[in-house]
This record gives C-alpha cells, sequence and structure tokens, in this order.
C-alpha cells in the first residue's frame, strides 16, 4: 500500500515551505527596519522675486498726499479705470502704496495706500506687477507700465550710461539665450567663487565684447551675490532664476566692484 | 551528486524566494535616503514591485536640488549574481544642452559575477554611443564615445575635453 506521508515530494514541498516560510520571516525582519517612505523633493514653484522698481523721481515730484480724516485722495468720480496708469507700485498684498496717474497728465501722479481712493476707485491689494482697484462691488485690475525706451525695437538690449539707471532687455534676447544655451558661455564666461567651502557668489572672468552679455553693464571681476533680493549662495538659487526668467518683469542683480556693492536692475519687455 | 544537486536547487529557490518577499520598495527608499547624503534626490517616482525586480516609472532626478533630468522608466534586477539596472527614455534638464543632446534612448549598467571586478555601462542616446566599465578595484571609470554626427557639428567643446583615439572614437576617464 502506498503511504502519502512516505513519499518523497510531501518531503520537497514541506521544505519548499519551509524555505518559504524562513525567507518570509527574514524579509519581515528586514521590513522592520527599512524606511516606508521615499524622498519628494519640495519644489518651490512659486518664484515670485520680492522686488519692484519704483520711480522714485516721480515720488519726489508728486504733491504731497493730505491726511484727511477719511484718508481718501479724491480726483473726481468720473474716470474710468482704462484711463488711469500705474507707474510704480511698492508693498505686498494687504500694505504699501502704488503711483498712479491719469493719461490726460501723465506728470502728475498720486500716491495711493492700500486701502485709499483715487478717482473712485479704492486700492484693494497690490501684486508683483499690478494693483487691484475697486469699484460698486466690482474689481478692476491696473497693470504696471513699463518705460519705453524710446530706442530701435531692433535694438534689444538698450545701453544706458547712467549705470544706476534700470536696463531695458529684450525677453526676445533670453528666448534666444534659452533656444541657445551654448552661446550663453561664449559670450561670458563664470565661474562659482567660494569662502571656505561655501559658494558666496558667482564670479564674471569674462564678457566678449560686443556681445549681448557685454551690453547688459557685466564686467571682468563682478562677482555676482544677490538677483532679485535672493543671495546667490547655491547653484539652485541662481537656477531657479533661469528657470523662472519667463515670468520676472524685472531682474535686480548685486554685483560687488571694487570692493563695493552695486545694483543692476533689467526691465524686461 | 544528486545531494549537491538538490542543495543547489533548494539554495537557488531559497534565493528567488527572498528575491520575491524582500520589501524593494523599502529597501529602494533606504537607498533615497543614502543618495540625498549625497545630494541627490529622486522624486515624483511610481515604485511598481514586479516580484523579483522593480520597476520606477517617470522619475525626476535633482542634484543639489537642481532638477537634472527626467526618465521614463528604470527597471533594476539585482539577483546577487546578476544585476542590472535598466534606464529609458532620459531627458536632460535644458541646462546640460549647451554640453551635449539633452535626449537619452537607453542606459544599461550591468555587474555579474563572470565579471567580477567590472561594472559595465553602455549608453545611447543622441550624443552617440557611449560603453565602458568601472573598476571596483582600481575605482576608475573608462567610458568610450562614439559621437553622433550632431555631437561633432554642434559640440565640439565637449569632445575637446576627451582624449581622442586613433579610430575616431573619444576616451573619458575618471577616477572615483
Amino acid at each position: 500500500m502506498f503511504k502519502i506521508s512516505n513519499s518523497s515530494i510531501i518531503s520537497i514541498v514541506v521544505k519548499l515551505l519551509i524555505i518559504l516560510a524562513i525567507t518570509k520571516a527574514i524579509s519581515l525582519a528586514v521590513w522592520w527596519y527599512l524606511p516606508d517612505e521615499g524622498i519628494e523633493i519640495q519644489e518651490d514653484t512659486n518664484f515670485n522675486p520680492a522686488y519692484q522698481r519704483v520711480d522714485f523721481k516721480n515720488m519726489l515730484r508728486a504733491k504731497p498726499v493730505k491726511n484727511s480724516s477719511q484718508t481718501t485722495v479724491k480726483q473726481g468720480n468720473s474716470t474710468n479705470i482704462t484711463n488711469m496708469l500705474l507707474k510704480g507700485l511698492y508693498g505686498n498684498k494687504s500694505t504699501g502704496f502704488v503711483i498712479v496717474a491719469l493719461k490726460s497728465n501723465r506728470k502728475k501722479t498720486s500716491i495711493i495706500a492700500v486701502g485709499e481712493i483715487y478717482s473712485g476707485y479704492k486700492l484693494k491689494s497690490i501684486l508683483s506687477d499690478g494693483a487691484i482697484f475697486t469699484k460698486a462691488g466690482k474689481e478692476f485690475l491696473l497693470k504696471i507700465i513699463l518705460p519705453k525706451t524710446g530706442h530701435n525695437i531692433r535694438s534689444s538690449i538698450t545701453p544706458v550710461e547712467d549705470s544706476s539707471a534700470p536696463r531695458s532687455v529684450a525677453r526676445q534676447d533670453i528666448k534666444y539665450y534659452e533656444k541657445n544655451p551654448d552661446q550663453i558661455w561664449k559670450d561670458i564666461s563664470i565661474m562659482e567663487l567660494k569662502n571656505g567651502n561655501k559658494l558666496s557668489g558667482f564670479k564674471v572672468t569674462n564678457v566678449r565684447r560686443g556681445s549681448k552679455m557685454d551690453r547688459l553693464g557685466l564686467k571682468r571681476g563682478d562677482v555676482i551675490i544677490r538677483a532679485n533680493n535672493v543671495a546667490l549662495t547655491s547653484y539652485k538659487s541662481a537656477f531657479d532664476l533661469y528657470k523662472n526668467i519667463n515670468k520676472l518683469t524685472t531682474i535686480e542683480i548685486v554685483v560687488m566692484r571694487n570692493n563695493e556693492e552695486k545694483e543692476l536692475v533689467y526691465e524686461i519687455h | 551528486m544528486v545531494k549537491i544537486l538538490k542543495f543547489l536547487a533548494y539554495t537557488l529557490f531559497f534565493i528567488l524566494a527572498l528575491m520575491y518577499f524582500m520589501p524593494k520598495k523599502n529597501v529602494y527608499y533606504l537607498l533615497e535616503k543614502e543618495l540625498q547624503a549625497n545630494n541627490i534626490v529622486i522624486s515624483h517616482e511610481e515604485v511598481v514591485d514586479t516580484g523579483l525586480s522593480l520597476k520606477l516609472n517617470h522619475l525626476d532626478i535633482y542634484m543639489e536640488s537642481i532638477e537634472s533630468a527626467h526618465v521614463a522608466s528604470v527597471d533594476i534586477s539585482l539577483f546577487g549574481l546578476y544585476n542590472a539596472v535598466n534606464m529609458k527614455d532620459i531627458k536632460l534638464t535644458s541646462v546640460a544642452s549647451s554640453i551635449l543632446p539633452v535626449k537619452i534612448n537607453d542606459v544599461s549598467i550591468r555587474y555579474s559575477i563572470l565579471n567580477p571586478l567590472n561594472v559595465t555601462l553602455n549608453a545611447v542616446g543622441g550624443f552617440g554611443s557611449v560603453s565602458g566599465y568601472a573598476n571596483v578595484l582600481d575605482r576608475n571609470m573608462t567610458l568610450i564615445l562614439k559621437p553622433s554626427k550632431i555631437m561633432k557639428r554642434k559640440y565640439r567643446s565637449t569632445l575637446n575635453g576627451l582624449r581622442k583615439k586613433s579610430n575616431g572614437e573619444y576616451e573619458y576617464v575618471q577616477n572615483f
């Protein structure tokens, strides 16, 4: 009579089951000591530079605003928002002020704080590139007007003699460098500058004469230390600016030149 | 003889069972932590345990917190005696486009007990094809590049940084 308990198949199956049990026990023991979650990068998707250029000359020329009890500045109520110009802004969503003028009299500017009324429109909040006004329960967005260069449009980067004045940069030039990144390194040479083990900025080692980069005002020996109020102490901060350059309308670069900080401002059109 | 064969068969079964039950996802998470210590982060990936191997889909590789590459899929097969990592459809960040074409079709890294001192690497992409090895004893890596036409035409400055061989290939040697 054939006894199944004596069968070699049962023996093999039992041995295999024992192996399975041992391997499962080992894997459970390993699992106990291993991490349950992976690493995910925390991306800063909203690269919004804390910088907005304000035309201080207009501020100085403007008549001082009287602090009335109603904290309003009135210039009549018949003005349409399309007749208004936003010439400068400073602050964030709930605090700060804007500089506005009417198209009919561009030189006559007024400074309006958040909460104040201009031509019947109440300033509700300030954005990075505009301001929101309200009137009769409706919201109106007024975008900032960037100064015109007055030069031939083909001259995409306008050289400015006054180094402190903003320089005009054409967006098409930025797109050109985006499409031809190798051209960047032909026009400019930059190397990292370290203070001990820590990155302290990026040194301009060469600028090709006559190139678009040359017209930006950067000089050999400049050390770029900040861009849009972000300290360039890591490659990440530099690449964040590079990645988000299409979203920017203004770039402010601070360089160390002859042991002095120098600010270079570019307005992108 | 039969006993030896039985022993080998049980050992093989043990290895395969261990491979199957091993918490591969968790081992991968441990690897991610080790990579993070070297400022390399793999993010946004879908991790799939396929039984004997691990598959990663749609992963982004960040180096020094900078997005460096997107990889469509990675197959990791670790059997001890034969280990392979295959990557498909890699797109490097646009910043790298000044150095080499950003599209890499296929990268395979293999380590076999038959060649215990070397980890071999093969890659095909817009740059042409690369084959090479890393010697674990001498701690150096040698890569041989057969450049594509576009590499020869547009990325001459990169090729100038490599040693040109008499047969038109380029060699890159690096210690690690």
